[in-house]
């Protein structure tokens, strides 16, 4: 029987009973809510915290529905990708360092499988979390504000879930590599926000890198990206992935030593 | 038939050499006992054999396809898996046909004693539970050979004698490979004894050519009094120890002769006299003379 689904059984049911299928999603819903919901009462909000002078008219501009949802992936840039790094950090690291690897490792095991049945399950939990939640988000825009259209919704959507890919396979690969979870979170962590801000600094001089996915997915809102570079940052995202994917495969096989007996 | 071939096996950590130049051979259907105190490299040792270490140089030569099945001393499981459910995965990750997976996983678990807690989740299992589930496992694909590091060690005494039992049950299908400080067990079951000592082999063979080696044959008498032990001395030509009312009259060579003189002399002088024994060396004995040697 195939290795690959052996093991994506057994991470799927333990993604399933430490329940982190659930909470997951319910983060990053949660933040694709709050964004509109705030939004639409932020006026109100104002007006009874704000502790402003009697007969102070406050006009805020109402904000375009593109914006709220430019605004999520704002939130979860931050937020959704640490809860990310760090729900995922110990996947590998941790398993070596409980010993729960070593009654795995000491069978005839692919660790090709190994690596990419807990890869495909950190990709599930992510994508179906961000689009659950920008699903929410989209609807409670409809609902507060103003419809988006479907399909640069859908392209937006769907370019930002390349994104989710290059951060669960950095962490994985990161979990891999790293003798613990704390050290595996602290890489993860630089690579995503440190190489983003590099990005944005220094990024004017190229205009493709896996960094400027999210930028792009938020342009498909209001337009289109240019799409020689859409599609150069795309393939290079791939590509960077795929030698992730090796270099992790690699990694969890030659630390198998370093689980503990 | 020889099932595992280990020539010149060496792990260095750095300066540190952990298994030194272990060289030795395991026959089909035999039980080895893996003796020596702590940091003698045993763990590291079976680690390599089980394929979990890269050895630094030196051969371990065996047909891989007969399987083999590793007990870590401490193992560890997932502790959100029943011990079913682990059982399954585990058959499955060795080899085991996935048709046959789950009744040969039950099977298994009936045979060391845990089929009424197979649906527990392995979070709540005691240590003696983990350590059967630990064997369970480690047998579970029906390997042609099973490395056991400490196996019983955790165990209760009811416990140790137990599993010791289910071990032996396993020959001579299965060869058998343990580590253990605990000597007594180590003499119940073994063909082979290793004896390992700061990463080297020190001490090797059966359990009896081991005992001939480090045997020191003399008779023991025991009295009621030093005294009495003392005059006795003076009627035999034998050289006598004392220790408070025991003495021990070295035999050197043939122990036979040696007992009827000395029942001769004591049917002439039986004063005091408790318990008259040839002494024979105990794995305990030797274990520490060979241990503290150095």
């Amino acid at each position: 029987m195939n290795q690959f689904g052996i093991l994506f059984h057994k991470e799927w049911r333990e993604n399933l009973r430490n329940y982190k299928i659930f909470w997951i999603p319910i983060v990053f819903i949660l933040f694709g809510i709050l964004e509109p919901v705030t939004n639409y009462f932020l006026p109100q909000l104002l007006d009874s915290l704000g502790n402003l002078p009697d007969g102070a008219v406050i006009e805020l501009p109402v904000p375009k529905p593109e914006e709220i949802l430019q605004a999520v992936i704002g939130q979860y840039q931050l937020i959704g990708m640490a809860i990310l790094i760090l729900a995922y950090m110990g996947t590998i690291a941790g398993e070596r360092r409980s010993g729960t690897a070593t009654l795995l490792y000491v069978r005839p095991l692919s660790f090709r499988d190994y690596f990419l049945s807990k890869w495909l399950m950190a990709s599930i939990t992510g994508i179906v979390s961000v689009w659950l939640g920008l699903l929410a988000a989209y609807y409670y825009t409809f609902l507060l504000f103003n419809q988006v259209e479907i399909i640069p919704f859908l392209q937006f959507a769907g370019t930002y879930s390349i994104w989710i890919l290059v951060v669960v396979t950095i962490v994985l690969a990161a979990s891999a590599a790293m003798p613990n979870a704390g050290l595996a979170a602290a890489v993860s962590l630089a690579l995503v926000f440190f190489m983003q801000i590099v990005d944005s600094l220094v990024g004017a001089y190229w205009t493709f890198s896996p960094m400027k996915i999210p930028v792009y997915a938020v342009q498909w809102l209001n337009g289109e990206p240019d799409l020689s570079d859409y599609w150069w940052t795309l393939g290079i995202a791939f590509a960077f992935i795929l030698a992730l994917l090796f270099f992790g495969t690699g990694m969890a096989k030659k630390k198998a030593s370093t689980a503990k007996v | 038939m020889t099932i595992l071939e280990v020539q010149n096996l060496t792990k260095r950590y750095g300066e540190q050499l952990a298994v030194s130049n272990l060289s030795f051979a395991l026959e089909e259907g035999t039980a080895t006992a893996l003796i020596g105190p702590n940091g003698a490299g045993k763990t590291t040792a079976l680690s390599m054999l089980a394929g979990l270490l890269r050895e630094t140089s030196g051969s371990i030569k065996w047909n891989r396809e007969s399987g083999v099945g590793f007990l870590p001393q401490h193992p560890h499981f997932f502790p959100w898996m029943t011990a079913l459910e682990f059982m399954e995965m585990a058959a499955k990750l060795s080899g085991v046909d996935s048709k046959k997976a789950l009744a040969q996983s039950k099977k298994t678990l009936e045979f060391v004693g845990l089929g009424s807690v197979q649906n527990k989740k392995t979070g709540t299992f005691s240590g003696g539970m983990k350590q059967r589930l630990g064997l369970a496992q480690a047998i579970v694909h029906e390997p042609k050979l099973l490395l056991l590091d400490e196996p019983v060690s955790a165990l209760d005494p009811t416990g140790r004698r137990e599993v010791m039992d289910l071990l032996k049950s396993l020959q001579p299908d299965t060869t058998i490979l343990y580590s253990t400080h605990i000597l007594n067990d180590a003499e119940q079951m073994t063909d082979q004894l290793l004896f390992m000592q700061q990463g080297k082999l020190v001490e090797q063979g059966s359990l009896a050519e081991v005992k001939e080696r480090y045997a020191e044959p003399c008779i023991r008498i025991r009295f009621q009094t030093a005294d009495q032990a003392s005059a006795f001395a003076g009627f035999v030509s034998l050289p006598a120890s004392l220790n408070g009312s025991t003495l021990e009259l070295a035999t050197r060579g043939d122990g036979g002769t040696a007992m009827k003189t000395v029942l001769a002399k004591l049917a002439e002088n039986a004063e005091g006299v408790v318990g008259v024994e040839q002494k024979t060396v105990s794995l305990e004995e030797i274990f520490i003379k060979v241990a503290g040697g150095r």
